[in-house]
């Protein structure tokens, strides 16, 4: 008999944007994962159709929306599709990427359907494999590089004979865990008890953007209260772009070596970054909130199950600017160690508590920025490819639910891509060039002189 | 199963050693590679099999499986 399970809070954070903004788009998530060298399409194809019977996310449909909107999810037993060949071999690589970014862009329409399309792809200069196109409520950023990393270990073991890659976890037992865990009553009181316990503490939180204090001090006009503490969202227009920055090897191994012997987790150090900028031009403000994104994978089964892990928690912070660097890095790690722990909470709750006790405006936010670290690079980890080149991308769905999202990767010769996502209705590239440019004036000048007070780095860069 | 195995066998779960391979001294981050989401995850499930409430500054100080399971009897015992 089919099972039915309703949603994770993971997977209710995309299914509540696409009820918000009124499109599945804003949950689409795409990737190619390319090789140079010739592919042999038809066992590709046999190890595609192979993975979607290993891994389960892939086979996971939704019903029809109640009244409240609200589906239930389940796990067709067999999806026998077929997989496409598209050739793009003629094109550019650029227009490749082009076309491909329009792919991205496809959104899936109807209840009861498949939310993942696969396509064997023959690209430009040589490059084989696939491209991917999901819905974010079957699978995050690290789910997807599992799966590319185990097609190719089948293809491989077909091919080369080599290992048989090992079993992946069962979706649908991970997913009973998950909800199980999050229907734990004493769990749930303890997580409650802690994200409004910090509201007790701090009081309402204070909005902070990339653009400086006119943006909040125009949502204070436009609701007609001048101690409004949030900004209005865009909902009509959430147009994307995207630039990214490459921080080359030596800078990067700085900032590693850095968090390595003082015990700091990149993700922190990085929040740091962001919230320092936020209040260099916020005019000091010290009460700073940004939405970091958790990857909830830590167990071998939550590794290997595929799914929608990732979820995002304010990351709220009060720093003077007499604090120094290294204390204010702790500070953020200690406040980090708590969510972690307190991360299995569904974060919508965290936003109703604080609109029923402050009454905050529907479609306001309290950020601006939204950061995601993501330590796997997209790269197939073979040895029988290790001495191939690869051409692998993601691609943006298009449509930002926020309005200045960064995703910090590693890249495969050692240095660091900053990849900002902006809404082009109310930012341009040179907001971005001034962000990044100030992150990487404070990191830097932090990790050389980490006994300096805050207010003193932000004078000096 | 003694709680110790029971203990080591969470622990395995989040890292590559096996449970009859753990000693006592063997550091969370530095020798089984935990991360800080994986050893915060890894003491809400350690709540959660045990029934036991861990104070977050506590936890924080613990770095050694010994310690955990020091922690872990202690908290049982004081119940």
């Amino acid at each position: 008999m089919q099972e039915y399970y309703p949603l994770t809070a993971a997977q209710k954070m995309h299914h509540n944007w696409i009820l918000k903004y009124k499109t599945q788009q804003v949950s689409g998530v795409s990737v190619v994962a390319s090789l140079k060298s010739p592919l042999d399409f038809g066992l590709l194809k046999k190890c595609i159709q192979l993975e979607m019977e290993r891994y389960g996310c892939m086979r996971v449909r939704f019903t029809k929306p109640d009244a409240k909107g609200e589906v239930r999810q389940y796990i067709v037993k067999k999806d026998n599709r077929d997989i496409p060949i598209k050739d793009l071999s003629g094109m550019s690589m650029a227009d490749a990427d082009n076309l491909m970014q329009q792919w991205a862009y496809e959104t899936f329409e109807g209840d009861d359907i498949p939310m993942c399309d696969v396509s064997m792809m023959r690209l430009p200069e040589g490059y084989n494999g696939f491209f991917i196109h999901m819905d974010h409520r079957l699978i995050d950023s690290c789910g997807i590089v599992v799966m590319i990393n185990d097609v190719m270990q089948l293809y491989t073991h077909y091919r080369f004979q080599s290992d048989y890659p090992d079993d992946l976890a069962d979706y649908e037992k991970v997913l009973e865990k998950d909800l199980k865990r999050a229907n734990n009553e004493k769990r749930f009181a303890k997580d409650k008890k802690f994200w409004d316990d910090q509201l007790d503490a701090l009081g309402e939180p204070l909005y902070s953007d990339i653009q400086g204090p006119s943006v909040l001090a125009e949502a204070r006009k436009r609701h007609g209260n001048q101690k409004l503490r949030a900004a209005d969202i865009e909902l009509k227009n959430l147009f994307v772009e995207v630039k990214d920055y490459y921080l080359e090897p030596e800078p990067t191994k700085n900032l590693m070596d850095f968090c390595m012997n003082h015990q700091l987790s990149m993700t922190n150090l990085l929040l740091l970054g962001i919230r320092t900028y936020l209040s260099k031009v916020n005019d000091g403000q010290e009460d700073i909130t940004i939405q970091n994104f958790i990857s909830r994978r830590s167990t071998h089964d939550e590794w290997t199950s595929g799914g929608s892990r990732t979820i995002m928690f304010p990351c709220r912070t009060v720093i003077s600017p007499e604090t120094d660097f290294m204390s204010a890095a702790y500070e953020i790690q200690n406040v980090q160690n708590k969510i972690y722990m307190h991360s299995n909470y569904d974060p919508a709750l965290i936003e109703d508590e604080m609109r029923k006790r402050y009454r905050t405006p529907e479609n306001t936010t309290y950020e601006s920025c939204y950061l995601t670290y993501q330590p796997m690079p997209v790269k197939m980890d073979n040895p029988h490819l290790a001495n191939l080149s690869q051409h692998s991308k993601w691609f943006a769905n298009g449509a930002a639910t926020k309005k200045m999202y960064l995703t910090v990767s590693h890249t495969e010769h050692g240095g660091m891509n900053f990849s900002y996502h902006y809404q082009t209705a109310q930012l341009a590239e040179h907001d971005m060039e001034l962000l990044y440019y100030y992150m990487m004036r404070i990191l830097f000048k932090g990790i050389a002189e980490p006994d300096m007070s805050i207010g003193e780095i932000m004078e000096s860069v | 199963m003694t709680q110790e195995m029971e203990f080591k066998m969470i622990v395995a779960q989040y890292c590559q050693v096996k449970p009859e391979e753990m000693k006592e001294d063997m550091r969370f981050r530095e020798d089984l590679g935990f991360s800080s989401l994986d050893f915060m995850s890894f003491l809400g499930e350690l709540e959660d099999t045990f029934d036991v409430e861990l104070e977050e500054e506590d936890a924080l100080k613990v770095l050694t499986i010994g310690e955990a399971l020091e922690l872990m009897k202690r908290l049982q015992e004081e119940g």
